[in-house]
């Protein structure tokens, strides 16, 4: 039992909590941006997760087709404990998406961005919205932090063992 | 040829054996939970967890057979209630079930201590 293995997969945790508060945090920095490089206003991004195969043994459990064939598949396959894989368990950032709801238009015809009709375009950002992710993401990151944490602990009393 | 094997210093002892299974048994069950806890925030995954004290019969079992240790079976956990993205995975169970298995680590680690502790006084028994 590689105990390093088992930090690896709260660690990847942490890092993809830590991207999808950042990503919560450029949404909102970006609430009022009419401008960008692929033009038009900003457009809303959300992270979506996947979980991380890790070792052969372990992806047969996370085969994601349907129960019943998961149920045959995992009671048969066993959990590898032995050998270090190659890639932790965990979890990891499949894309991010981009929102396609259409923008919010106010009238503003002094804007330099304002169309013909004098509309502006901006983000359809809800600040509640991302606040409830951010929430989320805190709250999923402090989880793994705290994992992290007993698992130190553990590795800390194996340690026990040879003093005398 | 058995009076040998019957002379055979045990320094590793049936319940250091035993307790050997059971600390690979916890650390695997600390490791499930963290996959779990990793993927609290993942759509469409299902909880995975295993039968522990099934696998420390087995364990048991395989101790006293003088069988090598196998792996542990892996199983998806039922009876959870699933989020409307498909995810099953509950933090409150997944905390509990990682001071559970931090817990029995600890155990281990104690008894194994006391278990080596007491082949060492034997060592020692002629006093000095």
């Amino acid at each position: 039992m590689n105990f390093f293995a088992i930090m690896d997969t709260s660690g990847s945790a942490m890092q993809a909590e830590r991207m999808r508060a950042e990503v919560v945090a450029a949404n909102m920095a970006n609430a009022e941006t009419t401008r960008t490089s692929a033009g038009g206003p900003y457009r809303r991004q959300m992270v979506v997760f996947a979980a991380n195969q890790g070792d052969a043994t372990l992806a047969d459990t996370f085969n994601d087709q349907g129960n019943a064939n998961l149920q045959s598949a995992s009671a048969a396959t066993a959990f590898s404990t032995a050998g270090p894989a190659s890639v932790a368990p965990g979890v990891r950032i499949d894309q991010v998406v981009e929102d396609t709801a259409p923008p919010l238009k106010r009238y503003d015809p002094g804007h330099p961005d304002a169309g013909p009709d004098g509309y502006v375009e901006y983000p359809d950002i809800n600040p509640l919205t991302e606040m409830v992710d951010l929430m989320g993401a805190t709250r999923a990151y402090s989880l793994n932090g705290s994992a992290v944490q007993a698992e130190k602990n553990m590795i800390a009393s194996a340690l026990e063992i040879a003093k005398s | 040829m058995d009076a040998i094997k019957d002379m055979e210093l045990p320094i590793s002892t049936r319940l250091s054996e035993q307790l050997t299974r059971y600390l690979d048994l916890a650390a695997t069950q600390a490791k499930l939970t963290a996959v779990n806890m990793a993927n609290i925030d993942t759509p469409g995954y299902r909880a995975i967890g295993m039968d522990f004290n099934a696998e420390m019969q087995n364990a048991l079992q395989s101790v006293d057979s003088r069988e090598p240790s196998f792996p542990a079976h892996v199983t998806l956990t039922e009876g959870l209630v699933a989020r409307p993205d498909g995810n099953n995975v509950s933090m409150d169970r997944e905390g509990m079930n990682l001071a559970e298995s931090q817990l029995k680590f600890k155990t281990g680690i104690a008894l194994l201590r006391q278990e080596y502790q007491r082949v060492m006084d034997a060592i020692h028994a002629d006093g000095k």
